[in-house]
C-alpha cells in the first residue's frame, strides 16, 4: 500500500517536472508569462490603494487586509493552476474524449489527469502572493499560516473545479455553468467579504467556496481562531470527497470519443 | 488458453438529435430529444494467448467501443468481459499492468520530452525500478531501432518514428496482450511494412497476443491468422483467414491479352470487367466455370499475354460488409 502510494506520487512528480519543463521549453516566453502576471497582479493593487486614500476601509478591510485577500487569492489560484491546470479544462478533456490516455495507465486516474498540465503564469501568481505578504505584513507566524491557506486553498479552488468540471459527465454543455460559476469564485476572491451580506454572503459561504478557501483564512492571519481554522479544514475534507465521488460516478458515464487528437497535450 | 473472453457484450450511446436550422436549435432548447444508439450489439468471442487477431469493420461499426471495453476505458452496458483473468470494469488499474495499447489516432507520449524521457516516465508508470526501466528501453531501443532519435524530441520526429515511440511506450512494462487500434495510419507503406515486421516479431519473439484494428488491408493480410469482422455493433463473420480466403475465393480475375477481338468466346460462369480491343479484364466464378476450361476456350495461339489472380482481400471484405446478414452460411 505504502509502495503504492509512494510510486503514484512519483508519476505525480514527474508530471510536474515535464509539464514546467514544457513551459520552459521558450526561456523568453517562459519569463515574460510569469513576470507580466505579476505585473498584471500589481495594477489591480493601484485601484485599491486610491480607494483607500479616499475612505477608511472597504467592507472592514483596510490596507493590510486587502493586501492579505490579495496575496492569498494569488497564492492558492496560482498553486492551484501550477499543480492542477488540466482540473480547469476538465470539461473539454470530457467532451472530446481525452481522458483515454489515462485511464489506460495503472495509476489513479484523476491524480493522473490532474497533474498532466501546468501553467507559466501560474507561477507569476504564485509568487505575487508571497511577494505581497512578504512587503506589507510580514511575520513568522503569519507567513507558515498564508503557506497552509494557500495549500488549502488551492485545493478547496481544485476541488471546486473538479465538481463542477465533473458536471460534464452528466449535462451536455454543462462546462460552461462550471467554467462560470468558478471564475465568479475566483473574482469575487479578490473582494472583501464586509460588502457582501444576505444572499450572496450565504452563496460565498456556502455554494461557491470563497468564504472557506480566502475569507475565513484571511480571517484567521488577522486574529487566529482555532473554530474557523477547524471549519475550513472539515469542509476542504467534505469538498474533496464530495469532488472525487462526482468524478467517479461521472466517468462510469465516459463515453470517449473517436475524434483524432493528442491524448496527452 | 484464452486470453479475452467476452460475452454478450453491449454498449449503447444516447445521442442528441436536433431538427435542422436555428429554429431546431431553439426547439431543442424546451424540448430536447435524444435518441438511443447501439454502438455494440451481444458480442461474444475468445482471443487465444499468442494469437494476432484482426478485428475489423467499417466506420462506426463497434471496434473501437469493444476496445475500450476490453481495456476499460468504457463501462459495457450487459454482458461480461475478462482480460487475463481480470475483468477490466471491476480491475481497471490490475489490467494496465498487463496490456499495452497504441491508439494511431491519439498521441500518448509527451511532444516535448525525448522517446528515451518518455519510455523513463512509463517506466515510472508501471513502477520499473530504474535499472529494470534501463535495461528494457535498451532491448526495445534495439528491436526498434530507435538509436538515431531516442535523444530527439517527439514533436521532431516523423509519424513513423513516432508511431514506433508510441509501441515501444506501450510495451515497456512486458504486457502479455497488445491492443493496437490503426496502428499504421497515415503512414507511408514502406513505414507500414517495417511496423508490421516489428509487430510480427514481436509476437515471435516476446509471445505477446495482438488484437489488432486496421482499416488497411495490408496490415490484416501480413500480420493475422484470424479475423472477426463486426458491422453495426454485430459479429459477422469469426474465421481463420485461411478458411475466409478458400470460402471467397471461388472466383478469380483473368486479364488477356488477344491478338484479334473476335476471337474472344462467351462462356458461362464469366463476367466481363473490362474491354478494350483485345484486352479483356473478366471475373471468373469456378464454381460453374474452371480456369483450364476458360483457358481451353480461348485458343491458346492467340493469347498474346495472360494474368491471373485472385480477387483482393479488401474486396472479399468490401462483400461481406454489405452482406452481412449472410455471414451464417460460412
Amino acid at each position: 500500500m505504502l509502495m503504492a502510494v509512494k510510486n503514484q506520487m512519483r508519476v505525480c512528480a514527474l508530471a510536474v517536472k515535464y509539464n514546467i519543463m514544457r513551459e520552459m521549453l521558450n526561456k523568453v516566453t517562459f519569463l515574460t508569462n510569469i513576470l507580466f502576471m505579476m505585473f498584471n497582479n500589481a495594477a489591480f493593487i493601484v485601484q485599491w490603494v486610491i480607494l483607500l486614500r479616499l475612505r477608511e476601509d472597504v467592507g472592514g478591510y483596510t490596507m493590510r487586509e486587502v493586501m492579505l485577500l490579495w496575496g492569498l487569492a494569488a497564492s492558492s489560484f496560482g498553486l492551484s493552476h501550477l499543480l492542477f491546470s488540466r482540473v480547469f479544462s476538465l470539461p473539454e478533456l470530457i467532451v472530446n474524449g481525452k481522458l483515454d490516455a489515462y485511464l489506460v495507465q495503472p495509476k489513479n486516474v484523476l491524480l493522473s489527469v490532474m497533474t498532466s498540465a501546468t501553467s507559466a503564469s501560474a507561477i507569476g501568481d504564485f509568487l505575487y502572493g508571497l511577494v505581497l505578504i512578504c512587503i506589507f505584513c510580514f511575520s513568522v507566524r503569519r507567513l507558515l499560516l498564508f503557506l497552509l491557506f494557500t495549500v488549502t486553498g488551492a485545493l478547496i479552488m481544485t476541488d471546486f473545479a473538479l465538481l463542477m468540471g465533473s458536471l460534464t459527465f452528466r449535462f451536455v454543455r454543462a462546462e460552461m455553468l462550471g467554467s462560470n460559476i468558478v471564475a465568479s469564485a475566483i473574482t469575487f476572491a479578490t473582494y472583501p467579504d464586509g460588502i457582501f451580506h444576505g444572499v450572496s454572503r450565504f452563496l460565498l459561504y456556502n455554494i461557491i467556496p470563497v468564504g472557506m478557501a480566502i475569507y475565513h483564512p484571511v480571517h484567521i492571519m488577522i486574529a487566529f481562531d482555532v473554530r474557523k481554522l477547524l471549519a475550513v479544514l472539515g469542509y476542504l475534507v467534505f469538498l474533496s470527497a464530495a469532488a472525487v465521488f462526482v468524478f467517479y460516478r461521472g466517468l462510469r458515464r465516459y463515453s470517449s470519443s473517436s475524434l483524432m487528437q493528442s491524448g496527452r497535450v | 488458453m484464452k486470453v479475452i473472453e467476452a460475452e454478450d457484450l453491449s454498449k449503447n450511446f444516447r445521442v442528441k438529435r436536433k431538427e435542422k436550422g436555428m429554429r431546431g436549435s431553439i426547439r431543442s432548447i424546451f424540448h430536447p430529444q435524444t435518441e438511443e444508439i447501439c454502438a455494440v450489439d451481444s458480442v461474444s468471442f475468445g482471443v487465444e494467448e499468442g494469437e494476432i487477431l484482426a478485428f475489423i469493420g467499417p466506420n462506426g461499426a463497434g471496434k473501437s467501443t469493444t476496445i475500450k471495453m476490453l481495456t476499460g476505458i468504457l463501462y459495457p452496458d450487459s454482458g461480461h468481459v475478462e482480460v487475463l483473468g481480470i475483468d477490466p470494469v471491476r480491475k481497471r488499474r490490475q489490467l494496465a499492468y498487463q496490456i499495452g495499447t497504441v491508439f494511431g489516432q491519439k498521441e500518448q507520449l509527451w511532444t516535448h520530452l525525448t522517446p528515451y524521457d518518455n519510455f523513463r516516465f512509463f517506466g515510472a508508470i508501471y513502477d520499473l525500478d530504474n535499472d529494470a526501466a534501463e535495461s528494457r528501453i535498451a532491448e526495445l531501443a534495439e528491436i526498434f531501432e530507435l538509436g538515431a532519435f531516442i535523444n530527439t524530441p517527439v514533436r521532431n520526429l516523423s509519424l513513423g518514428q513516432r508511431i514506433r515511440c508510441e509501441i515501444v511506450a506501450s510495451l515497456i512494462h512486458r504486457p502479455k496482450v497488445l491492443f493496437l487500434d490503426e496502428p499504421t495510419i497515415g503512414l507511408d507503406p514502406v513505414v507500414k511494412e517495417n511496423i508490421r515486421v516489428l509487430i510480427k516479431q514481436m509476437n515471435r519473439e516476446l509471445h505477446t497476443t495482438i488484437f489488432l484494428t486496421s482499416h488497411d488491408i495490408g496490415d490484416i493480410e501480413k500480420l493475422c491468422k484470424r479475423i472477426v469482422i463486426v458491422n453495426a455493433g454485430q459479429i459477422v463473420l469469426d474465421d481463420s483467414m485461411e478458411h475466409l480466403k478458400y470460402h471467397y475465393l471461388n472466383k478469380k480475375i483473368v486479364e488477356v491479352k488477344l491478338q484479334e477481338e473476335a476471337l474472344w468466346p462467351p462462356m458461362e460462369g464469366i463476367t466481363i470487367l473490362k474491354k478494350k480491343g483485345g484486352n479483356i479484364k473478366f471475373e471468373v466464378d469456378t464454381a460453374i466455370l474452371k480456369i483450364n476450361d476458360v483457358l481451353r476456350g480461348i485458343n491458346a495461339e492467340h493469347i498474346q499475354d495472360i494474368n491471373i489472380s485472385n480477387i483482393p482481400l479488401e474486396n472479399i471484405i468490401m462483400e461481406i460488409y454489405r452482406t452481412e446478414g449472410r455471414a451464417d452460411r460460412l
